[in-house]
């Protein structure tokens, strides 16, 4: 046979290998770099392979160490853990929801409004939808919300963290963009390319995920209006309301302060993400201070899952690698590129399988395993299509979240279960979110046939 | 299978004292880079040794706590199967994944990262920035720390399998058991150390 095709069999075997190997159930970090390792053994026996590639590994790694950009990962991460450990997301919330509990709908307004905001502190996915799960989704049921309502306002604000900036995933993807973008440039012939960077990407995302709250709230508007009784009002008794502008001066102002800085800063090319980060992080530990919950317990436990959140992502990373030396040597990406650009209709076909692609994959894997094992072999090709790398970033994080929210294996559906309350059938959350996804599509649609939603702040 | 249990005890402890000190580079994390602004928006003045070392120090920090990360069971698996199946399954799972993935994979890296280390060594390799830290040496060794942190840890992950599959588990302490089986706990991060996905 061939040694070209049989390299190209090889990777496109070990690309479903690694997919079926996931499903046991090992850490995925190490099955991707275990099953890869695997295929490059059987192509150095087949001579498809050579394995001193594998000498590259230590430079990849020390490169990912010492990357100053991806530093704003951790401190992110920092900042969304304090303010979730402090209390003062959970002191968010019960002052939005009685800020606004008076109106019909308007418990679930404010969950769309706090995801919003806790996106915009950096969103950990799991920790937005479980905080809004234990606090929010009690006090909605227990003002008589109609359960799917209610779990699908939840499910889909606390999954916002995905493509409202800062978000993780972006910082990531826009360090790789922005590498994969300079050397198609290169390629192209054009050697002064517009470079793009994480704070593009950011300012990128910005409308969009203004859209996908506006969606939101809409929906919650329109079945306050036509459906009264999904979502009845929570009035709230008068002792209460005298103290209500102090709460909100005390528990909403300062959080939203520290957010509009940090992302001000960044979106208003004042400072880099990782700049603005750490003026978050201590941001965010002062506020905590100032409410007297800064304690050495709490300090512990958020460098904990600071240090363990990032370290996570971080392998994965250290673990695609390797699945990118084989995949890359046996001809994969030689593969990828001959397919995608034969495709008929071009680059917009091409976009749109490789959305799908991520799509479908987002039914097993989280957002981190799918940018950094799809981008770096489909992004080079995109973007020698002339796609702009903005807006493939923006559209792969909006395709991402949506598949946190798709049943039967959508991630937000499982957090939300874990906390809900369990007279609460399983089907109600899955049916609950078919409205949210249908809005999710809608955004997609609207994303890519008008790209300038996307592209209008960052290039404009 | 006493001595087993002693040495997924002592791994266990290892990593937990490394990965709870180091986890405290988050803070300085936080603390260096925000000098770096107060200095570079407030004073006008930047050192590059300073920038040098919050980068490095995540690099250190998510290498160092890997092991931990894992001991913790932080490293995302895809549960669709893995979470609901029996303790027994569950060891089946873990053995095969730390003898035909993890521990090939940390074997590779070092394999082809000693050279790399050494080389650095060899010169007290600093920062390629005029003005960096000193001490580059010191970063690049990290990748073998976490490559043996990580094995050792899998090694402690392989033998509580073969303690439960050999009926054994009892003579581990309960933090180092599989966690129980409860279907209401399926998935909440922060309970089970598992803080969930980003």
């Amino acid at each position: 046979m061939d040694l070209v095709l049989l390299g190209e069999l090889l990777s496109s075997l070990m690309f479903f290998g690694i997919i079926g190997f996931l499903m046991l159930g090992f850490p995925v970090a190490f099955t991707l770099a275990g099953v890869s390792l695997l295929f490059g053994l059987l192509g150095w026996g087949l001579g498809v392979f050579d394995p001193s590639n594998f000498g590259s590994l230590p430079n990849r790694y020390i490169g990912f160490m010492s990357n100053e950009v991806l530093v704003a990962v951790p401190l992110f991460i920092f900042m969304g853990v304090m303010l979730e450990k402090s209390g003062i997301a959970e002191q968010l919330l019960l002052t939005m929801s009685k800020l606004f509990g008076n109106l019909r709908g308007g418990l679930g307004l404010s969950v769309v409004l706090v995801g919003a905001m806790l996106a915009a502190s950096t969103g950990v996915v799991g920790a937005t939808v479980v905080t809004m799960g234990l606090i929010s989704l009690p006090a909605m049921l227990r003002a008589g919300y109609d359960p799917k309502l209610a779990t699908g306002v939840i499910s889909a604000s606390g999954t916002l963290g995905q493509i409202i900036p800062p978000s993780t995933v972006l910082i990531f993807m826009g360090d790789m963009l922005s590498g994969i973008n300079a050397q198609v440039q290169m390629e192209k012939g054009n050697f002064a390319p517009v470079p793009v960077s994480v704070g593009d990407l950011f300012t990128g995302a910005l409308l969009p995920g203004l859209l996908l709250v506006g969606l939101y709230a809409s929906y919650v508007i329109f079945k306050a209006i036509t459906d009264p009784a999904s979502c009845p009002a929570t009035p709230v008794p008068p002792e209460e309301r005298s103290g209500l502008l102090r709460e909100v001066a005390v528990a909403l102002i300062p959080p939203l302060l520290l957010i509009l800085a940090v992302l001000g800063s960044i979106l208003g090319g004042i400072a880099t993400p990782t700049e603005a980060a750490s003026v978050g992080a201590v941001g965010a530990m002062v506020l905590a201070a100032l409410r007297w919950r800064m304690s050495f317990s709490i300090l512990t436990q958020t460098v904990v899952a600071t240090a363990t959140i990032t370290s996570m992502v971080f392998i994965i990373l250290f673990g695609a690698s390797v699945f990118s030396i084989v995949f890359r040597l046996m001809g994969g990406d030689n593969l990828v590129h001959a397919v995608l650009t034969s495709l008929p209709g071009g680059a917009m076909t091409a976009m749109v399988v490789v959305m799908l692609m991520m799509f479908v994959l987002g039914f097993i894997l989280d957002s981190f395993e799918i940018i950094f094992i799809v981008i770096p072999i489909t992004a080079p090709v995109l973007l020698a299509l002339d796609i702009d790398p903005i807006w493939l970033g923006v559209m792969v994080g909006v395709n991402l979240q949506t598949s946190f929210l798709t049943p039967p294996f959508g991630f937000a559906l499982f957090y939300l279960r874990g906390v809900a309350p369990d007279s609460l059938p399983t089907s109600a959350i899955y049916r609950g979110i078919i409205p949210f996804v249908i809005l999710q599509f809608i955004a997609i649609i609207l994303l890519f046939v008008f790209p300038q939603i996307v592209l209008w702040l960052p290039r404009g | 299978m006493h001595a087993m249990a002693a040495i997924v005890r002592v791994i266990g402890a290892l990593n937990a004292v490394i990965g709870r000190v180091m986890s405290w580079l988050a803070l300085g994390i936080v603390i260096a880079c925000f000098t770096v602004v107060v200095q570079r928006y407030l004073f006008g003045v930047s050192y590059l040794w300073l920038r040098d070392l919050y980068i490095w120090l995540n690099g250190a920090m998510f290498t160092g706590v890997a092991g931990f990360a894992l001991a913790r069971g932080d490293h995302v698996r895809v549960d669709i199967f893995y979470r609901p199946a029996s303790v027994r399954r569950k060891a089946v799972i873990d053995l095969f994944g730390v003898l035909v993935f993890l521990l090939p994979f940390m074997v590779v890296v070092v394999v082809y990262s000693w050279p790399f280390v050494t080389r650095s060594w060899s010169y007290w390799e600093g920062s390629s920035n005029v003005g960096g830290m000193p001490g580059l040496f010191v970063l690049k060794s990290f990748i073998i720390v976490f490559s043996v942190l990580v094995a050792l840890q899998g090694i402690a992950m392989a033998l509580r399998a073969v303690l439960v599959l050999a009926d054994r588990e009892h003579l581990l302490p309960e933090h180092l058991r599989y966690p129980p089986n409860v279907a209401a706990a399926v998935h909440t991060p922060g309970e089970t150390g598992q803080e969930g996905t980003l």
